[in-house]
């Protein structure tokens, strides 16, 4: 779902984006609905749905993860590229 | 680094207190023979256990590709440690990790509540999968 919101920039866009979410359904964390109640570092597959191509973590607007499981997510990305598990930046960006 | 140093915190003021639960994944130069990648994870091991800790579990991962360079490195070895140990048996083995040229990245992390919530879980549906697979084991536990 956030494929298509991912190459948006801009306010305007953001604009219609909040418009037309009342028409829209409601996104629900991922990691609630399947009661996940630790994100593991060590999980990189995992870990790759929840950054772009450049290698950036997706802000939880767009994932729709709830702000207690975007920190933990955001611990693990972190630790997973320091272990260089993730890249800090993508190959195809240098 | 800010998100691997919240273990020097810990300690306390009470004296005895329970030791905690950490896990260290380090990367071992892959360039190396299998045979002196064993050797660089046994002397982690020694360290572990030389300072009071107690090893849980080991597991290699093997070589793997490293999503960056690091030292002018592509690949490298990965090796994981569980085990339980004072507090400042980690002061140690970071010495003993940047001492050791072989060993080119590492993090050790303290396990929280959550975490070991979520091994617990993680452990018993192991255990129940394997029971379905060999019920005849199973119904002997059970």
């Amino acid at each position: 779902m956030f494929h298509q919101s991912q190459n948006r920039r801009g306010g305007d866009d953001r604009r219609e984006k909040r418009d037309s979410n009342a028409i829209r359904k409601k996104r629900t964390c991922r990691f609630c609905d399947s009661k996940e109640i630790y994100i593991d570092y060590k999980d990189e597959k995992k870990l790759y749905r929840f950054v772009t191509e450049q290698g950036k973590i997706i802000p939880k607007r767009i994932t729709g993860s709830c702000a207690k499981h975007q920190r933990q997510l955001v611990k693990a990305i972190k630790r997973a590229r320091h272990l260089a598990l993730l890249p800090f930046v993508s190959d195809a960006i240098k | 680094m800010r998100w691997d140093h919240h273990h020097t915190s810990i300690g306390g003021t009470s004296l005895e207190k329970e030791h905690k639960i950490y896990e260290t994944t380090f990367i071992v130069n892959a360039a190396l023979d299998d045979a002196q990648i064993d050797a660089v994870i046994e002397k982690v091991k020694d360290v572990i256990v030389k300072n009071g800790g107690d090893v849980r579990s080991l597991e290699k991962w093997g070589r793997k590709r490293l999503a960056y360079t690091v030292d002018k490195k592509n690949n490298g070895f990965y090796a994981f440690f569980e085990f339980k140990g004072p507090g400042d048996l980690i002061a140690k083995l970071d010495r003993h990790y940047q001492l050791d040229e072989q060993i080119i990245r590492y993090l050790t992390i303290q396990l929280d509540k959550k975490a070991l919530k979520a091994k617990e879980i993680a452990a018993a549906a192991l255990l129940k999968t394997q029971a379905a697979a060999a019920p005849g084991v199973g119904d002997v536990v059970v």
